[in-house]
């Protein structure tokens, strides 16, 4: 016994769901990895943007600064000694530069002699190439940058120091005009990393458990600070769950020697927002579309191996011999063809069943004819002297002779012996006609007609018949619609017809015996042409009780008989059947067309 | 061994590993280019070996930054990457080398820039040596020798038309120093001859200021603006206008067919180079050391004299170094030292803008040599600029 295909609807949907995983998984995977690095890209250049723009107006301001400064030092330095002169140059400076909050002009000696005293711990004399920004300092709540220009006449010589404080207020100014994202921050550091200016309070925002540097300072705290610091270009970082980007301001051409750095801060969550929603839209759709596609598969992965199952099943059937088994198999494509290949296959298996079945069944029925030819021809023989024999003793007899009634029981039953040795003898005659058109009569044999006109023989039936069924109460009626000659010899079809009026009449004679006689019944012949226009139709038709359908499929076979005991022999429809197969027609039994009585149909091939 | 003792042992072990204190990262301030920066970061600072925390300082403002750091003590670094000249000045606040580092391959022109005067305390580890040379392409022929005359003769050999502007030199008093040794002036604010005089005090700085702000229009091209001298000088190399050009191996990094490269020495040609030092105040001076061990290592010398051009400080550096980072070095070897003061960084404060004025005609050489010296006897007398303590 075939088991159930279930491990091949696994396999299938195994196999439909690779292919869905499979691509779905790379697409998925390609998609999150290529948006993350994407954003990745717009975060870092956008976060670079704002450094290079903060970075720039920084610049620039710082370098309009430190030109108007270094002008103004040129100037001054020209004529050092005319106090009226300084007098308006520094107040001119201050107009041209807001940003100065405190100015101080020494001489070459280091000697204040013009403006606010110089912050303590200010260098105007190192190493410096003619000036400088130095750090950031923070004090009053300020935060300020000092700018050193060193004054020098015409011909190069030093001639005094210019050491301006520059209020960096601006700087948070420029970092709020920038446009940031969510949790984004600018912060600029300097060289110490502590903080200038930033776009929020980002001290204490780091821990400082390891810093030993200045207070505030966020160099050793932030990663970003320190690469920053240590970098002499810019770049981007992420660590502590901030994305970075970092500049060193000493970048910039005018800002040579500044060891300041801008950093733009982001949370990593923030500024990867739009991947993770890309992520989880990916695996949101992804799985949604995993999920249909498994359904998908499961739905095709049943209804493909349903079909397979029933084959499965339909063969294990036909294996165990009952081919006809279970309604036809459907299914798509090439399933539904091979569903239909087995049935087909089933169907002939079990034509080829009943085949053999008949041809055992004609085998035997042949050989039991054959017996009964040779037996019927053995009695018959006999039976003609025993009937001569009774007749003749019959007529020694004279009237009232008290023998006379045992030798007509003797004489009668000789007959009836006799006709059905007839009938033996008929059936298992066989004519020489195999094919119609191909039979040549035997020198001195019987002849055969071959152009026979039915309604001659349906005529000469009713003439034959009539007496016998005014006695059983029934009426003989044709329907002559076709007068086409067909192709059997006149004396079987006359047979065939003089038998089948005979049973319907006897049919209904038993069925006006049961209802005592009170009804009259007819018996219809019809000649009409077939379907096709190349045979002939003729039903035999009553209004009898019909034929119940359980023994319509024996009703052919020979000795197979509903009539009373010694009433029919039951070769009758068997001769029937014989005759009509060996002229190429065929004989069915049937309702008639409303329902009452029987009805048999012939179809012989025309002439 | 019951799981259970297992199972503790690994979480003893992994508890261990987890509360293990991480090494303090070496401090480390650099004075390094924006190649070496990144090489540094990418590399040594990056390693498993050495956990860094460097910080840049603008070579520009290096020494005073170095000078408030190492003053104030705070933000204390570990290891300091200096110009030799720096070196006097900052003596008092630095630790002599280990002797472990004294002992190896030095060439002697790294081995001289480590100690002072005949002071035979080592105070740094050499980390490269630089100075000016004479770069010309190998196809053109070299100064019959290497003073300065036969320099420009060899450049107006080569000015192939009036505009031409063979020969590359820079603005500056580094570049002006080989002229003024050879009119036997020098920088240096006390005279050997004459206690308290400058180096510039005879007429030879006057004649050398002279013939050397004359070859600007003439054999080299005038002055780009202050701060462009560098990729002005490199875009003009590269596009074949110098044919004799006096540089330092610091520029040699950025040029392309290095192969092609011949070098020359030039006589009184100042020769320095970069120092490793350890400050008094570093809270890891043996790791300091260590740090200076490795920048020093053969393969770092190597790696940076190919990426850079830097000129080894080690011998066997040097052997494998590429060929044009030894011939630069044997041409620094004809080169003579600054002079070991710690005022001679600041000298050029005052040179530098006293040449551009000259060269821009704004003074006379007389004129400009005078303001010098007024500014050098200034810094010989101690007046160092620094003003009177005032309020914060």
């Amino acid at each position: 016994m075939t088991k159930p295909s279930s491990s091949l609807r696994w396999r299938v949907l195994l196999v439909l769901t690779l292919a869905a995983i499979v691509p779905t998984v790379i697409v998925g995977v390609l998609a999150i990895v290529r948006a993350r690095a994407d954003v990745e890209r717009e975060v870092n250049r956008g976060a670079l943007a704002h450094i290079r723009a903060v970075g720039a107006a920084l610049d620039g301001t710082l370098q309009g600064a430190r030109r108007t400064v270094e002008l103004a030092a040129a100037t001054w330095a020209d004529d050092p000694d005319d106090a009226r002169r300084t007098q308006l140059l520094t107040k001119r400076l201050r107009r041209d530069v807001p940003i100065v909050s405190a100015l101080s002009i020494l001489d070459a000696e280091g000697e204040l002699r013009h403006g606010d005293p110089v912050p303590k711990g200010v260098d105007v004399g190192s190493h410096s190439f003619g000036g400088y920004i130095g750090d950031a300092q923070h004090a009053g709540g300020k935060t300020v940058v000092h700018l050193v220009v060193q004054a020098r006449s015409r011909t190069g010589e030093l001639m005094g120091v210019f050491v301006a404080s520059l209020d960096l207020e601006f700087v948070r100014d420029v970092i709020a005009a920038a446009r940031l994202g969510d949790g984004a921050r600018v912060v600029v550091v300097d060289g110490t990393g502590v903080p200038v200016a930033s776009s929020e309070d980002v001290a204490g925002r780091v821990p400082g458990e390891a810093w030993v540097g200045p207070p505030g300072s966020l160099a050793g705290r932030d990663p970003a600070v320190d690469r920053a610091l240590a970098s002499t270009v810019e770049g981007t970082l992420t660590a502590n769950g901030w994305v970075s980007a970092y500049r060193n301001l000493s970048s910039y051409q005018s800002l040579r020697g500044v060891r300041w750095a801008i950093l733009h801060q982001q949370p990593e969550h923030e500024a990867y927002a739009l991947a993770r929603r890309t992520t989880r839209d990916t695996l949101i759709i992804g799985g949604g579309a995993l999920a249909i596609a498994l359904a998908l598969g499961v739905f095709f992965a049943t209804r493909l191996t349903r079909p397979l199952a029933a084959l499965a099943h339909r063969a294990d059937a036909i294996a165990a011999g009952n081919a006809d088994a279970g309604s036809p198999i459907k299914g798509p494509g090439e399933i539904g063809v091979l569903g239909q290949r087995i049935d087909e296959m089933a169907r002939r298996i079990a034509e080829r069943s009943e085949l053999q079945t008949a041809l055992a069944r004609g085998d035997r029925l042949a050989s039991v004819g054959v017996m009964s030819a040779q037996v019927a021809h053995e009695i018959n023989n006999p039976l003609t002297t025993v009937l001569g024999y009774a007749k003749l003793l019959q007529e020694d007899k004279p009237e009232g002779h008290p023998d006379l009634a045992a030798l007509e029981l003797i004489a009668s039953e000789a007959e009836r012996m006799k006709g059905i040795v007839g009938g033996l003898l008929e059936y298992a005659r066989t004519p020489r006609q195999s094919e119609r058109g191909l039979e040549t009569p035997a020198a001195g044999g019987p002849t055969y007609e071959f152009n026979c006109q039915p309604a001659a023989v349906v005529r000469h039936v009713n003439a034959l018949l009539g007496p016998q069924l005014k006695k059983a109460r029934a009426t003989l009626t044709s329907e002559i619609g076709s007068t086409a000659s067909i192709a059997i010899e006149s004396h079987s079809l006359q047979q065939v017809l003089v038998n089948l009026v005979q049973n319907s009449a006897q049919a209904m004679t038993e069925a006006q015996a049961r209802s005592d006689g009170a009804t009259r019944g007819t018996i219809t012949i019809a000649v009409k042409p077939a379907p096709g226009g190349i045979a002939t139709l003729i039903t035999v038709s009553d209004d009898g009780p019909g034929i119940p359908h359980k023994d319509r499929p024996r009703v052919f076979d020979p000795f197979f008989t509903t009539k009373a005991a010694g009433v029919g022999t039951g070769l009758g429809l068997a001769v029937c059947k014989h005759l009509i197969a060996t002229a190429g027609g065929s004989i069915e039994v049937g309702d008639r067309a409303d329902g009452r009585g029987a009805e048999f149909r012939i179809v012989i091939p025309n002439a | 061994m019951p799981v259970r003792s297992c199972v503790l042992v690994i979480l003893a072990v992994v508890a261990c590993g987890g509360q293990a204190p991480a090494p303090a990262p070496i401090r480390f301030l650099h004075t390094f280019g924006a190649g070496e920066t990144e090489l540094f970061n990418a590399t040594i600072s990056g390693s498993e070996r050495f956990a860094v925390e460097s910080s840049l300082v603008p070579f520009a403002r290096g020494q005073q930054v170095i000078s408030e750091i190492l003053h104030t003590a705070t933000s204390c670094p570990d290891l300091i990457r200096i110009d030799a000249t720096w070196l006097p000045g900052l003596r008092s606040e630095l630790v002599p080398s280990p002797p472990d580092l004294a002992g190896l391959d030095w060439t002697p022109e790294a081995a001289s820039l480590v100690t002072i005067d005949g002071d035979p305390t080592r105070w740094a580890v050499p980390q490269s040596v630089d100075g000016l040379v004479v770069v010309r392409d190998r196809e053109r022929p070299a100064p019959a020798t290497a003073s300065i005359d036969d320099l420009v003769a060899a450049a107006r050999a080569g000015k192939a038309e009036p505009r031409s502007y063979p020969l590359g030199i820079r603005v500056d008093g580094y570049w002006l120093l080989p002229w003024l040794r050879s009119e036997g002036a020098d920088l240096s604010i006390v005279s050997v001859d004459v206690p308290g005089s400058t180096g510039l005090d005879g007429d030879g700085a006057v004649r050398a200021l002279a013939r050397f702000a004359a070859l600007f229009g003439d054999l080299a091209a005038p002055p780009p603006p202050a701060g462009s001298e560098a990729p002005d000088e490199l875009r003009r190399w590269q596009a074949g206008e110098l044919a004799y050009w006096v540089t330092g191996p610091w520029q040699l990094g950025a040029l392309r067919d290095r192969d092609r490269l011949a070098v020359s020495p030039l006589a009184h040609a100042p020769r320095g180079g970069q120092l490793l030092v350890v400050p008094r105040c570093a809270k890891h001076p043996a790791d300091g050391w260590k740090l200076a061990a490795e920048l020093t290592a053969v393969a770092v010398e190597v790696r940076f004299a190919e990426s850079f051009g830097t000129v080894p400080t080690r011998r066997s550096a040097l052997d494998a170094a590429p060929p044009l980072a030894r011939a630069v070095y044997e041409a620094l070897r004809a080169a003579e030292p600054l002079p070991r003061d710690p005022r001679t960084p600041l000298l050029f404060d005052d040179l530098n803008p006293a040449l551009a004025a000259v060269i821009a005609h704004d003074a006379t050489p007389d004129e400009a040599i005078a303001g010098v010296r007024r500014a050098w006897r200034r810094l010989a007398a101690g007046v160092t600029g620094h003003p009177p303590e005032g309020p914060p």
